[in-house]
């Protein structure tokens, strides 16, 4: 049993001022983010810039889930790949793009277009998956000066 | 403590990271011009290629041995480095960014045993997050470090991460005594054979030398490293960065220049370039150094030239910088002379509007690099450029590159694509 200690005070001690309102009412949503300036696409799509990377798409093997050719996507490769993910894995040697489906028994790459047929391995372990993929970039209208 | 973090055969490791298909494979990566070897992987390690092996040499087994090579691609190693440093500095209570690929880490408080817990997770995070293998050493010097992260290198069985105080008995003992002293950071060329030249070959034998005698027969430098060879940090953890001090840009031409106008182009285009970077660092520069070179190994007439130019006004314009470079340099150059080199090199440099100038007294340089960026920004690299620099046929200086990747991460036009 701890018992109460007497506080006592020799030096004076300085508290900062919080300027933040606190509102009685509702709270403004506004509040937080107004004094941070204009949204920074980098600050909402890259949550971590050491494991982000940038891929190109070519083909048509993703097109179910929204992902054309010509499509820039971005890679995090600090994220744990789970059933569902999509993802950038290495087989025999060069890169591709698709979702990677977990099963007890086996693990597949599955292309989101029926004309692809699934790619099946043992175990996670024998699979090198480098990324996985966090967002695409759609051109919706068609960029001009490149 | 100190930890020392290397990433495994830098510029290797990079291409292998965007082009899977590498791995395994024998990979050299070329200096400029595509000349000599500056990185392995460790299968072309094990072929016995060294570091600095001209690519002539290997050219005629190349095949045979299933060789590969790379030019060396900075834009993607500059920012593949900074990727890791910004990573290893979160997880530590100091840094010090060495080179390119090494830098030395204030590691937490603890036991060995804790400590090397941290740098097998730090390796780990290194590998998952930005895709590059590194070794890590620790122990209670720089130089020390240093030794522990060559064994942490050369030994599979460490894991990578070797720490001073958990090793066998007589370990270090066996291992300084058989390291030449050349292996000790910052030993090499004169100062090693004036060594020998006193008895002292191997890393024990150095550390077993008077500290005071090193110091009055060679320098203060010397002797501190004989005190971190025992085991005293004597060279601290130097975590402030320093502002630049100079800005150099030169090259080795592929074949020689022999015509002064050519080479004033270079040095005019090599301005540019620095003109470039004085902007990125907010900095103007006071004073040039210009020069151009002969080749020192080949027979023949030799010509070293370099002029030095005081600028009215402290710039980082490239129209003033690429003028002064080609007007001081040119007159001085010998028509006909074997050009194989040449450089530019900013000083005096100050923080951008740092210097007072009277205004009205000397009219400032329009801010065309401004303006030269912000075309170059939105309708790709080196849309815009000044005199020769402009024109898009490639210049007879232009450096040699025949197997360069990709810039995977710094230029849009250049990712890596995935079917």
């Amino acid at each position: 049993m701890r018992h109460p200690v007497p506080l006592t005070i020799d030096d004076p001690v300085w508290v900062s001022a919080v300027l933040v309102r606190v509102p009685a009412g509702f709270p403004s949503p506004a509040q937080d983010s107004f004094d941070d300036g204009r949204i920074d696409l980098n600050e909402v799509l890259i949550r971590d810039v050491t494991s982000t990377y940038l891929f190109r798409v070519t083909g048509d093997s993703m097109e179910g889930i929204g992902i054309y050719h010509g499509d820039e996507v971005l890679v995090d490769r600090s994220l744990t790949p789970k059933h569902g993910s999509v993802v950038i894995a290495v087989l025999d040697g060069d890169f591709t793009i698709k979702t990677l489906h977990v099963y007890p028994e086996k693990v597949v790459l599955h292309p989101e277009n029926p004309a692809y047929p699934d790619v099946e391995v043992p175990s996670l372990s024998t699979l090198h998956i480098w990324g996985v993929v966090v967002y695409g970039i759609r051109h919706v209208y068609p960029r001009k000066f490149r | 403590m100190i930890a020392l973090v290397d990433v495994n055969n830098f510029y290797a490791s990079a291409e292998v990271l965007f082009e899977p298909s590498l791995a395994g494979k024998p990979l050299v990566v070329l200096s400029n011009n595509d000349g000599c070897v500056v990185a392995r992987s460790p299968e072309a390690k094990a072929l016995g290629i060294n570091m600095g092996d001209p690519w002539f040499q290997l050219r005629a087994d190349a095949q045979r041995w299933g060789l590969v090579k790379r030019s060396s691609n900075y834009q993607l190693y500059a920012d593949l480095s900074e990727r890791v440093m910004l990573l290893l500095a979160r997880h530590s209570l100091g840094q010090e960014v060495y080179s390119i690929d090494e830098c030395f880490l204030l590691p937490p408080d603890g036991t060995p045993a804790e400590q090397v817990r941290w740098a097998r997770r730090l390796k780990a995070t290194v590998a998952r997050n930005v895709g590059l293998p590194v070794s890590i050493g620790i122990a209670g010097s720089k130089t020390r470090a240093k030794i522990a992260t060559e064994a942490a290198k050369k030994l599979p069985a460490t894991g990578g991460v070797v720490h001073w105080d958990q090793t066998p008995e007589g370990y270090w003992e066996r291992l300084m005594e058989a390291l030449p002293v050349t292996e000790v950071w910052g030993i090499a060329g004169r100062l090693a054979k004036r060594l020998e030249a006193m008895g002292i070959a191997t890393v024990a034998q150095l550390r077993n030398a008077d500290p005071v005698a090193i110091r009055d027969r060679f320098s203060v430098v010397q002797m501190r490293t004989v005190l971190e060879l025992n085991g005293f940090p004597a060279i601290p953890l130097e975590d402030e960065v320093a502002t630049k001090q100079q800005i150099l840009v030169s090259r080795s031409f592929p074949d020689r220049i022999y015509d002064p106008e050519v080479v004033g182009a270079a040095v005019a285009e090599f301005a540019q370039r620095a003109s470039r970077r004085l902007r990125k660092e907010g900095e103007v520069a006071g004073r040039l150094t210009v020069f151009a070179t002969t080749s020192p190994h080949r027979p023949g007439p030799t010509h070293h030239v370099s002029a030095h130019v005081r600028l009215a006004v402290p710039t980082h314009q490239p129209g003033p910088l690429a003028a002064a470079a080609r007007a001081s340099l040119v007159p001085k150059l010998l028509p006909g002379m074997p050009y194989m080199r040449a450089g530019i090199l900013c000083l005096d440099l100050a923080p951008e509007g740092a210097v007072p100038i009277l205004p009205g007294v000397i009219e400032q340089p329009a801010p065309i690099g401004e303006l030269i960026d912000a075309v170059n920004a939105r309708f790709g690299h080196r849309t815009l450029a000044l005199g020769r620099s402009g024109t898009h046929s490639p210049a007879p200086w232009a450096t040699r590159q025949a197997d360069l990747s990709p810039r995977y991460t710094t230029d849009w036009d250049e990712l890596r694509t995935v079917s």
